[in-house]
């Protein structure tokens, strides 16, 4: 891997060709959906067979390739409790190029949560540009299902979001949750201009500007 | 007396290169002065300080369950019975505890029976519902549960559930009010120490602006969530609970410190820094840790980086942008805005008032400050001055600590 460290110094404006480019998405949702077991699933490629509690911020990274360009995916595992959020979590929505909400298929109360984990977004003046995703997890659990397919998808499309039903757990969904981050991935180096690195001092998030104006609707939150 | 797994720890010698014999016959002299100590009438607590510090802490979870209550000056005599009254379901916080109790299966030895681990866990979930149900004040965080395992695993449910109490209301306390604010404001204390110590290291972790959070979980579990050996806990525990409710953040910066070489080999910035340091090394050498945190405390006293971990608080809020103005603007409603203005104002006219008082003080710190030194060349002495500093506070410890340390 390029060392980057030489480079960070000439981020003004452009951005340098050789740099690994990071992108950094962070992941939100009522504690005990699984977004520990999703991240984890993601970086490891497998679930966990103990997890716990998450208090704070976890951090993960995962190097994937995408034509041919090696780019460093960042997860950022919230802590779901009320409590971190107001006073603690704020920090690392700075810079996120993208954001992850989860629910659980088998507990309504954590999608009805979602309005507030979409506001909580909001007041962290995340820009429109920002690509945004639902996933609905546990859909191994198919018996204890209390959230259906149509009613999310209805809730997706309200805010402009695509919509992924998945289950950290299941291995034959291996592959989903895979293709989940990747299609966020895909979608972020599809992006321009391509200023995806960090800089440091930088207090704001990063603009991502929309390459593609029909993507906008699917992608952007309409809040 | 509950369960033995700790039992061994001070059966080979914590501190590395220390021949064997010699640490067997300190660790029985050791042994001896806790029974000296807790034979007398009142039993000597200073004394009991000063071994749950010392090299090897407490060394047994026999000794643990009778030493325990008394660093927090409690009488175990009559413990009350197992509250009859079915609290679950209707408290609060029922699910969020129900839900990190069990995915805990971690804090438990590997190799207990599934059913009797099982029994631990609903046990845990008494305990911690009991103490909420009890003090309507204190909010349940997540990582409460990992405390509250430690205290399950070495004294049992009953006495547990009596010091956890105790522990609650006063070391604990301002990790369980409403918001985590206060929780904040400690964590605010990490930097300036560390910067006291290694300039560098702190402005390398200033640059990355890597922030504290890594340090969190540390905090508010006193390490029962990122050490994998119960024994380092439990050690860890002996020495907290003798000690200042500031003594985890004094380690914490230890520990950073530490690893000083690597925290400067890193690449300087904030995803870099924060997982470094928030994988815990699993072998760090605790004798050693805990004595330099003991000196720390005594060479920078909480009184002493209060007023900078204030004032960081009061640069963050400064040097905010627009953007964070509006977003606390949009998210409280204005009264609370106004009580927040209102205690900042308090807390500048505090901080004026520090400094005036402190440049009155200037003559008499060299002074102090050697006496100080002299301390810190022994290190039981030290740590013995750690221990009456706390004798003197520790059970005074109130959240708003900059401002009750300049009245
Ligand atoms: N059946 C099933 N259980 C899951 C799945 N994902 C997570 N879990 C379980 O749900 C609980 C909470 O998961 P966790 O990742 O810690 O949730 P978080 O609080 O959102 O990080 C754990 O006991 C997991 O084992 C899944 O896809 N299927
Ligand atoms: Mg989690």
């Amino acid at each position: 891997m390029e060392s980057s460290l030489e480079l960070t110094t000439s981020l003004t404006g452009t951005y340098p060709p050789l740099r690994t480019r990071i992108f950094k998405i962070i992941v939100i949702g009522d504690s005990g959906v699984g977004k520990t077991c999703l991240t984890y699933r993601f970086c490891a490629g497998k679930f966990p067979d103990k997890t716990e509690a998450t208090i704070g911020v976890d951090f993960r990274e995962k190097v994937i390739e995408i034509d041919g360009e090696k780019i460093k995916v960042q997860l950022w595992d919230t802590a779901g409790q009320e409590r971190f959020r107001k006073s603690m979590v704020q920090h690392y929505y700075r810079n996120v190029h993208a954001v992850v909400f989860v629910y659980d298929v088998t507990n309504a109360t954590s999608f009805r949560s979602l309005p507030a984990w979409i506001e909580e977004c909001r007041q962290h003046s995340l820009g429109q540009e920002v690509p945004r995703i639902l996933v609905g997890n546990k859909c191994d659990l198919r018996h204890g299902l209390q959230v259906g397919t149509e009613v999310a998808q209805k809730f997706a499309d309200s805010h402009s979001m695509p919509l992924f039903e998945t289950s950290a757990k299941n291995p034959d969904d291996n592959d989903h949750v895979e293709a989940i981050f990747m299609t966020v991935a895909h979608k972020l180096k599809s992006q321009k201009p391509l200023m995806l690195s960090q800089v440091p001092g930088d207090g704001g998030v990063l603009p991502l500007r929309k390459s593609e104006d029909e993507d906008e609707k699917s992608w952007s939150c309409g809040c | 007396m509950y369960l033995k797994k700790s039992k061994s720890v001070g059966a080979s010698s914590p501190l590395n290169g220390i021949g064997k014999q010699d640490w067997d016959s300190r660790r029985k002299r050791k042994m001896g002065e806790i029974a000296q100590a807790l034979s007398v009438t009142p039993v000597d607590v200073a004394a009991l300080r000063r071994m749950a510090i010392s090299e090897g802490g407490l060394l047994t979870d026999e000794i643990r369950c009778q030493v325990w209550p008394k660093l927090l000056n409690m009488n175990t005599d009559n413990l009350p019975e197992k509250p009859a009254a079915d609290l679950r379901e209707n408290h609060k916080d029922y699910h969020q505890v129900l839900l990190d109790v069990r995915r805990s299966l971690r804090r438990f030895p590997p190799g207990m029976p599934d059913d009797q681990r099982e029994g631990l866990q609903e046990e845990l979930i008494d305990i911690i519902l009991h103490v909420l149900d009890r003090n309507p004040q204190l909010h349940y965080y997540q990582g409460y549960h990992d405390i509250v395992v430690t205290f399950l695993l070495v004294l049992g449910e009953r006495l547990a559930t009596v010091l956890v109490e105790k522990l609650s209301t006063h070391h604990l306390r301002d990790f369980m009010d409403p918001t985590m604010d206060n929780t904040k404001h400690i964590l605010n204390y990490l930097m300036p120490i560390i910067e006291r110590v290694n300039p560098e290291v702190h402005d390398f972790m200033q640059q990355a602006e890597v922030g504290t959070i890594f340090a969190l979980s540390w905090l508010i579990t006193w390490f029962g969530h990122v050490l994998s050996d119960f024994r380092h806990v439990v050690r860890l525990y002996d020495f907290f609970l003798a000690c200042h409710p500031l003594m985890p953040i004094y380690f914490a910066a230890v520990i950073v410190l530490h690893r000083e070489e690597e925290v400067l080999e890193c690449e300087c910035d904030m995803a870099s820094v924060h997982h470094l340091l928030s994988q815990i090394p699993q072998d760090l050498p605790y004798e050693t840790l805990i004595s330099r945190a003991g000196d720390l405390f005594v060479q920078f006293p909480p009184s002493e980086m209060a007023r900078e971990a204030a004032q960081q608080h009061s640069q963050q809020t400064a040097a905010s942008t627009f953007k964070d103005f509006e977003l606390a603007s949009a998210q409280q409603k204005p009264d609370s805005v106004l009580r927040r203005r209102r205690r900042e104002r308090a807390a500048a006219q505090a901080q004026a008032q520090a400094q005036t008082q402190a440049q009155d003080m200037a003559v008499a710190r060299p002074r102090a400050r050697r006496l100080v030194r002299l301390a810190v060349m022994g290190l039981t002495v030290a740590l013995g001055a750690a221990a009456l500093a706390v004798v003197n506070t520790a059970l005074e410890w109130a959240p708003k600590l900059d401002l009750h340390l300049f009245p």
